[in-house]
């Protein structure tokens, strides 16, 4: 969890938290908003998806520290959130 | 700094249970994104009968106790005990708010009647979020567990293994909402 | 042995034997009955044998947890065990309890059992694996309280380890569920809900937190690896049993008028049971590669990884074949669950009992750490003739089991009942075979107790092998 290093200015996990509340103010306002904002449930969909997937990467990488791992562990949360992700997106296109 | 680990932070057991928890939820999630498949009209529904606004704040509060629970892990690698347990205990008190904001939620649905039995949503939107608050709750009992000890000084700049292992699953707690949330509360 | 009254577990190992001997005659005598429908009638009809057959494996299966606990306990907390008399009386008292439950089987029609016990006074009797008589169940209650009293003072008082608390809590919650076989409601569905209660919670649940404990007391034994090591297995081992065990009792409430979410929980909870059985597996054959020792109980080594992949096929792999509802609806109570219950309860706790016994008899005898070579060599034949032929029993009723759910349930033009256990009596045959073999293997191993006992034990070699 080597993340936060002291002498910047702002420390990088700061950076990722901030992205993360951004990202989840985005997913919350398309749903919130949708019926003004118009995208197709399919768009909508895929894309807060999309962005629940770059979340946990986030959140793997800087918050569980797995950027600084090698080997299998590297990716165990890339895999998971792909594993699942996958499945309901088909789940999802298959049924519009 | 930029040498890397064979190992994820923390005990290797935890993340073994971190693989099986997440395995569990894998299969939650499959299993609704395809009986929704089959039932489009009664989920986009009652969809709507849940209320975002509750679930936004919900995932500010989980993001933010991750966060927290980073700068507990930087702040013992800096030797800073007390700091340590102060940035846990802020940590514990979101994922507190996380289950106020939950049971809230959860008090409008049942007075409203709901039940698992009533329809098939319903199910699964009560199924899955109570699994994952009985998760919060673990958390939560953790990371007090891993508080309490630092407080005692019972982790160091050398020895904080302790420290990466609460976190580590308190970010699989964040980590598994993180998806939950667009699944149940947006995606439509 | 290191302590004088671990001594008392002696007692328990030989009756658990017997009775096991019991057991698989018995269920020879069901085997053939299968097809040769009148053999033995009037003497022991099938319904009798059968419930024979079932309660002598709880009950010699309890003995052996018993004795295990007491060989384990007293070495794990460093002390001697608090009150080994009281270990001993209750011996007698539950053998004596037993056997007369059994006789009063054997001997009465059921009906007269239960007027002769006075089973109207508080009825319990009739369902499945919890046939006993009212007085012999709270006879049971009496033995566990006493049980769990030694067991429970002995680690307060002593060194507390882990696999001491694990097996402690895994004792406490058989004795705590079984209280579930004396609510006997009029409604069939509550009925049917709480017996679950004891029957699924037992095996799937507490039942693990033992066979954990036990092996991985074997283990630290045998192996010589960090105690570290092996207590953080068993950390994730009985937390993954419990998440899904504890749920997955859904899997028994798809069809018996329990709601429909069931359905769900069941499944996915239930599906996910296999993985603490398969982290046992990886467990029991990582800690044997990164042994410090050779011990020189080989057999005892073969039951332990014997156990842990037995339990695994048997509990995981066959659990997992019939645990999906959609799957269920069509095998629910075939002899695919026939096969399943076999191997599962084979290779998960009549394995670990005589991995137990394998380990603490030859100090209980008094030798140093393990039997003369040939008696190893028995022990160990047995191993393999009763482990084989349990695979094949499987087999042949899981055989029976899809042809069975095709014939009845499946096809265009479902057969009946009778009709479809015509047409795979060969699959009866074959099992019938496999079990004569399984005696076979039986018999061995009560040899193996004689033989060689004059010899010298094997020694242990200094150095680990590459
Ligand atoms: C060592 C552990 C286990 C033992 C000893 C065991 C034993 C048994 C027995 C004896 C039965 C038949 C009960 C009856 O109706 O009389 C049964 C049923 C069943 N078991 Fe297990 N079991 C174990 C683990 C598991 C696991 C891990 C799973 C799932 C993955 C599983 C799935 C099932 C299911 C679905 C049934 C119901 C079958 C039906 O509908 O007829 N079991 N088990
Ligand atoms: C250690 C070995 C054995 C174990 C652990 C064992 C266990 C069990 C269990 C748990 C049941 C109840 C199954 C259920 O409710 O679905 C059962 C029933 C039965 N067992 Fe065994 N058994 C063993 C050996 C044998 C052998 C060697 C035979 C015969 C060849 C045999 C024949 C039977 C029969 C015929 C039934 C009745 C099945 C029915 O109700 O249709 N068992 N046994
Ligand atoms: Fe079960």
């Amino acid at each position: 969890m080597t993340t936060t290093r002291r002498n910047a200015l702002v420390r990088p996990c700061t950076i990722i938290y901030l992205l993360l509340i951004g990202l989840t103010l985005l997913t919350w306002a398309l749903g919130r908003f949708n019926d003004r904002i118009g995208l197709p449930v399919a768009t909508l969909s895929m894309t807060v998806l999309g962005i629940a997937l770059l979340k946990g990467q986030l959140i793997g990488d800087f918050f569980m520290g797995l950027r600084r791992v090698r080997g299998a562990w590297r990716w165990v949360v890339t895999l998971w959130l792909l594993l699942p992700a996958s499945l309901i997106g088909y789940a999802f296109l298959s049924s519009y | 700094m930029t040498e890397k680990n064979r190992q994820p932070p923390g005990d290797l057991a935890i993340w073994i249970f971190i693989c099986a928890e997440l395995g569990v939820f894998a299969v939650f999630f499959a299993a609704y994104a395809f009986t929704r498949a089959q039932h489009v009209e009664l989920f986009n529904r009652y969809q709507q009968t849940l209320n975002s606004n509750y679930a936004l704040i919900n995932t500010l509060a989980l993001i933010t106790s991750s966060y927290f629970v980073v700068r507990a892990v930087a702040a013992i690698r800096d030797d800073h005990q007390r700091s340590c347990a102060r940035w846990l205990g802020a940590a514990i008190a979101m994922g507190g708010v996380f289950l106020v904001v939950k049971s809230m939620e959860y008090h409008h649905h049942f007075s409203a009647g709901v039940t698992l039995s009533t329809n098939t949503f319903y199910m699964f939107y009560l199924s899955l979020t109570f699994f994952h608050f009985m998760h919060v709750l673990m958390g939560m009992v953790i990371l007090a567990a891993v508080a309490l000890k630092a407080r005692r000084g019972g982790y160091s700049a050398s020895a904080y293994t302790g420290v990466e292992t609460g976190a580590s699953y308190w970010h699989m707690v964040d980590l598994v909402w993180i998806i939950l949330f667009p699944l149940v509360y947006v995606m439509r | 042995m290191k302590y004088q009254s671990q001594s008392v577990a002696k007692l328990y190992f030989i009756a658990a034997i017997g009775l096991f001997v019991g057991q698989i005659l018995f269920g020879l005598v069901m085997g053939l009955q299968y097809v040769v429908g009148d053999f033995l009638f009037p003497e022991i009809p099938f319904n009798v044998a059968r419930m024979v057959h079932t309660n002598l494996l709880i009950v010699w299966l309890l003995f052996g947890f018993m004795g295990s606990a007491y060989y384990l306990v007293p070495e794990e907390a460093e002390r001697e065990l608090v009150a080994p008399w009281l270990a001993k009386l209750m011996f007698w008292i539950f053998l004596a309890a037993g056997a007369a439950t059994i006789v009063g089987y054997l001997l009465l029609s059921y009906s007269d059992l239960a007027k002769l016990t006075q089973d109207d006074l508080l009825p319990t009797m009739g369902r499945e694996f919890l046939e006993q008589p009212t007085i012999t169940k709270l006879g049971i209650v009496v033995v566990a309280l006493a049980f769990l009293f030694s067991i429970g003072m002995t680690i307060l008082k002593g060194r507390k380890t882990v696999v001491n608390l694990v097996l402690l809590i895994g004792l406490t919650g058989l004795a705590v569920f079984f209280l579930f076989s004396f609510y006997n409601p009029e409604n069939l569905v509550l009925d049917k809900y709480y017996w679950w209660w004891v029957v699924h919670l037992w095996v799937e649940g507490v039942w693990e937190l033992i066979l954990g404990s036990i092996l991985a007391f074997i283990l630290i034994k045998t192996t010589g690896v960090d105690r570290e090591v092996i207590e953080k297995w068993l950390y994730v081992i009985i937390a993954m049993t419990l998440i899904t065990g504890l749920i997955g009792t859904g899997h028994h409430y798809y069809w018996i008028g329990t709601p429909a979410f069931w359905q769900w929980w069941g499944s996915i909870f239930s599906a996910m049971e296999p993985i603490p059985f398969f982290m046992m597996t990886i467990f029991a054959f990582n800690m044997v590669n990164r042994r410090r020792r050779n011990h020189p109980n080989k057999a005892a080594v073969l039951w332990a990884l014997g156990t842990a992949v037995m339990a695994f096929l048997g509990a995981g792999v066959w659990g997992f074949l019939h645990t999906l509802a959609p799957v269920n609806y069509y095998t629910h109570g075939t002899q695919i669950t026939a096969a399943h219950g076999h191997m599962a309860f084979y290779g998960a706790y009549v394995m670990i009992v005589l991995a137990m016994i394998s380990y603490a008899m030859p100090m209980l005898r008094g030798r140093r750490a393990a039997n003369s070579p040939r008696s190893q060599v028995l022990e160990m034949w047995s191993f393999w003739l009763m482990t084989v032929s349990m695979v094949f029993i499987t087999l042949f009723l899981t055989g029976a089991g899809i042809l069975q759910t095709y014939l009845q349930r499946y096809s265009d033009q479902p057969l009946d009942f009778m009709t479809v256990q015509d047409k795979i009596s060969l699959f009866y045959w074959l099992r019938e075979l496999a079990g004569a073999v399984f005696l076979i293997g039986l018999v061995i191993y009560v040899v193996s107790f004689f033989a060689g006992t004059d010899e010298p034990e094997v020694a242990e070699k200094v150095e680990v092998d590459a």
